[in-house]
């Protein structure tokens, strides 16, 4: 059997690295894109092409796809690099607003509907996107940030008849919150993280529910829970969300 | 006839040139003192602000955040404005299409137009807007629960609501946030988009009659809520009318 091909967008740390683990352990040949070379991660090294791109650099996005464009096609697309932005939404540095558009709403976009018209996605790839838990449940604290990670979400859900009819099954995962060093950087002063899900664990939920077909995936029981509750009451989610994240926030990180 | 009667009020409205920001001038321009803004003063927008200097416009293309955020803070100070009542943000594009085809130039005008400027703007007003314990009213689309043939156009729809969400909290107490969806529209804006509404046109909302339901909306305060024909139908326009 042909070995079958990734792409994974920040594959250098996080949920990202553990994408590249697990599917480099499952025998896949990768490509991955990061903003800068990671040489000594191991997942990392096994990659048989490694692209440098500043993804929240729409120059930047548009270049790296023609440089895709030209090579082999993908049987699973895993577009996750994203960032986010905590603290009050008038304090944070207006130029980080354009930056998070760009690299979570942007780059996603602008790289499936690139792959699909040149053809790279072969017939019955996977193409997966990562939104947020936030989707369901609001995110006061990182406003801007829960946007984007909405825009990704409707944009997947928009697509995913259209690139069905090419033989592209499109999913979106929604994590919440992962055991990782970005998630560490953002969380709330005093936040737990042993709550939070290992990434390795998350990762290997995704990929499973991506490659059986999957379009709406949320990981975790406690998180899927708050899903249900952010879409049955969303006024008193919203509520908790802010008593949990925006009223103990003591500083602005991006 | 205005639902905003009580007082006169400073008010900003973004896309002010032609659709729903055009009518929305033309019901409020008599009453209350505007700033508007868009890519280019129109026709129509130029017989309105004849003789009326309690309504000014401001050149500002929002497909580049930055300098548009410029424009419309330098278009307040013009008018020595330092609170507002309300600002409406409703500028807005879009492309329709398979979304394979959408380019990354069409892909980056819709994210940044609808979403990375509507979110600096918003930055920039926040001291306006909470002196003067405003309102802020996003100017949504039905289209942001998912469109194949509008992907583009449906995910900036979406961002602006989760971002309207999530500020609405933040800004509680303070500031009121909302997040208005207009349903199809008899604009220009699905020619514009390259859409053939074809006989389902005749269905959309009139102009006018959305402008009536988006001044309803803020002044009641809702904090989002689906404006549509049907909606429109049922007689909410009237009572927009105040009848």
């Amino acid at each position: 059997m042909a070995v079958k091909r990734a792409l994974i967008t920040g594959a250098s740390m996080g949920l990202g690295a553990a994408f590249a683990a697990i599917l480099a352990g499952d025998g896949w040949e990768l490509v991955t894109v990061d903003r800068q070379p990671h040489d000594n991660d191991d997942a990392h090294s096994s990659a048989a092409a490694r692209f440098q791109c500043e993804l929240s650099d729409p120059a930047e996005v548009t270049r790296l796809l023609e440089g895709l464009e030209q090579g082999e096609g993908f049987d699973l697309v895993i577009l996750n690099a994203g960032a986010n932005a905590t603290g009050r939404f008038e304090a944070i540095d207006p130029d980080v607003i354009p930056r998070l558009v760009h690299l979570n709403a942007f780059a996603p976009m602008a790289l499936a509907a690139g792959f699909a018209n040149a053809g790279k996605l072969k017939a019955g790839s996977h193409l997966l996107f990562i939104s947020s838990l936030s989707h369901f449940t609001g995110y006061p604290g990182a406003s801007a940030y829960a946007g984007t990670k909405d825009a990704i979400a409707i944009y997947a859900k928009s697509i995913r008849k259209p690139f069905a009819a090419k033989g592209i099954s499109v999913s979106c995962a929604f994590p919440g919150p992962l055991r990782t060093t970005h998630a560490e950087r953002h969380a709330p002063t005093g936040a737990q993280a042993e709550k939070r899900m290992l990434p390795e664990e998350a990762a290997e939920k995704i990929v499973a529910a991506t490659l059986a077909g999957k379009k709406t995936i949320i990981p975790g029981l406690g998180p899927k829970l708050f899903s249900i509750a952010g879409r049955a009451f969303p006024r008193i989610t919203s509520r908790v969300m802010r008593h949990l994240i925006y009223d103990r926030l003591d500083r602005e990180v991006w | 006839m205005t639902a905003l009667n009580a007082r006169r009020r400073r008010i900003l409205l973004t896309g002010g040139t032609s659709g729903i920001g055009l009518e929305l001038i033309r019901r409020w321009g008599d009453r209350h003192e505007i700033v508007t803004t868009g890519r280019s003063l129109s026709s129509d927008l130029a017989d309105i602000l004849e003789n009326r200097p309690s309504i000014t416009h401001a050149v500002a293309d929002q497909a580049k955040p930055m300098e548009a955020a410029d424009r419309i803070a330098e278009a307040l100070a013009a008018r020595d404005w330092e609170t507002l009542d309300h600002a409406v943000l409703n500028a807005g594009t879009g492309f329709a299409g398979d979304p394979a085809s959408e380019d990354t130039a069409r892909l980056l005008e819709t994210l940044d137009t609808n979403l990375t400027s509507t979110m600096l703007v918003a930055q920039r007003l926040f001291p306006l807007l909470e002196k003067g314990r405003g309102t802020l009213t996003l100017i949504g689309s039905t289209a942001h629960r998912g469109a194949p043939g509008f992907a583009s156009y449906a995910a900036s729809k979406a961002g602006l609501n989760g971002f309207a969400r999530s500020l609405r909290e933040e800004w509680r107490g303070r500031i009121i946030v909302q997040v208005l969806h207009p349903g199809p529209t008899r604009t220009m804006m699905h020619q514009k988009a390259g859409l053939d509404t074809g006989r389902a046109g005749t269905f959309f909302t009139p102009p006018a009659a959305m402008a009536a339901m988006i001044d309803h909306a803020i002044a009641r305060r809702v904090a989002g809520r689906r404006l549509s024909f049907l909606r429109y139908w049922s007689g909410e326009s009237l009572l927009a009318r105040g009848l």
